[in-house]
């Protein structure tokens, strides 16, 4: 089946005349990852849009990015929508934990960046680096 | 390659460069450019190429996922049907318009997209991950199933709103919502809970325990455990250990086991 979330570096993208490499762009991204993934506990993340475009992603071995990025998505999408609808303002990060880890999610105009975590990490540590992340996001994809 | 041939070939090049690119050229690039995020030149180059294939499945998927991705969710909507109408069992278009429903909240009618999607293609895995998802939910509950607990008035702290139990087929165990917004907020409560723990599983780190939802004004805290779900929305600002604690103690008051609440 032909995969429409193919990782950006492997799809052609950044051909534009003038613009950052592509091979450039790609690292930033994968960069963004890096540096959660140095924070204490973290497992790993993936960034993905709405349409459930998995742009990266760095995960440890057994587990789907695709699988992963449609539910990262669906749950990304129901923040964003909740909260509006809600009159809560517009969604910025969340957190769920479980009896072996969480899950961190934090949301851009872009999309989502997802950290997934084992019981060490804290999410006062998180969120804040989180945060840090979407801007960067911001910054490289505008 | 006789004569008449060459000339047939090298008149077709140069009548095809005059009229521009072909519309498969002007989806590629836009596809590059949707993976480079730079949505809105890649909508102008598939209306181009829509304009001259307008019955390009490839060009209507393409206008459905940069719909999808800018949040015009009808304009997506659209998109994937039209890619239905020309490849009725087309896996991605059924995967666009099954994630439409389940954020509309409605996963009755993303039920046979992803079946049909997954009938001719069993290995893709998004569309069987949103399936298993959904499968796992059990009906939802029209009528509020209220306990007694329901009868007696929580202390909240200043500024604390939607206190809310809820299983997670729908049911409203409790609530001190305004009544114009309980629904809304039970049922936002509701799937937040399921396709976070959807995601908590697939990433097999266990079963949903507590989380933290963080936006411009207010911030929600939750407690899950066996069916259900409890939260609370608390201004912005609030420490998160401050709104951590608040919802286990609602938690502890409230949330007793509820029968038939393991669904």
């Amino acid at each position: 089946m032909a995969d429409q979330a193919a990782p950006l570096e492997q799809s052609g993208a950044g051909s534009r005349v003038g613009a950052v490499p592509a091979v450039s762009r790609a690292q930033q991204f994968r960069d963004i990852l890096g540096d959660l993934g140095r924070l204490a506990g973290v497992r790993g993340g993936l960034i993905v849009t709405p349409d459930g475009l998995l742009v990266t992603a760095d995960l440890p071995p057994r587990i789907s990015g695709d699988a992963l990025a449609a539910l990262a998505a669906t749950l990304g999408r129901e923040l964003e929508v909740g909260m509006e609808q809600l009159a809560r303002g517009a969604f910025r990060s969340a957190f769920f934990s479980a009896d072996d880890g969480a899950v961190f999610v934090g949301g851009s105009p872009i999309g989502f960046v997802i950290v997934l975590a084992d019981t060490a990490a804290e999410p006062a540590a998180v969120t804040p680096a989180l945060r840090q992340a979407l801007d960067r996001l911001q910054t490289i994809w505008t | 390659m006789r004569v008449a041939d060459l000339l047939d070939r090298v008149l077709g090049v140069l009548l095809s460069s005059a009229r521009g690119p072909s519309a498969a050229d002007l989806f590629r690039r836009a596809d590059r450019l949707r993976r480079e995020g730079r949505h809105d030149e890649a909508v102008a180059l598939v209306e181009d190429g829509l304009q001259r294939s307008p019955r390009s499945a490839a060009g209507h998927l393409l206008a459905g996922y940069l719909h999808l991705a800018s949040r015009r969710i009808d304009r997506a909507r659209d998109a994937f049907q039209s890619v239905l109408a020309l490849d009725q069992d087309h896996p991605r278009a059924l995967l666009g318009l099954a994630r439409i429903a389940i954020e509309s909240g409605d996963a009755d009618a993303a039920r046979p997209y992803l079946e049909r999607a997954l009938r001719y293609h069993a290995d893709f895995p998004e569309a069987r991950a949103l399936e298993e998802m959904i499968a796992s939910w059990t009906p939802r509950q029209i009528e509020p199933s209220r306990t007694a607990a329901a009868e007696h008035g929580l202390r909240l702290p200043p500024g604390a709103r939607d206190p809310i139990l809820a299983r997670l087929d729908g049911g409203i165990v409790f609530s001190e919502c305004d009544a114009t917004r309980e629904a809304a907020v039970a049922q936002h409560l509701v799937q937040i809970a399921r396709i976070a723990g959807a995601t908590l599983s697939r990433a097999g780190l266990g079963s949903l325990r507590r989380g933290a939802i963080e936006a411009a004004r207010e911030s929600t805290y939750l407690q899950a455990d066996v069916g259900l779900v409890l939260a609370v929305t608390l201004p912005s600002g609030t420490a998160v250990g401050d709104g951590m604690a608040e919802v286990g103690r609602l938690w502890a008051e409230r949330a007793q086991p509820v029968p038939g609440a393991d669904g």
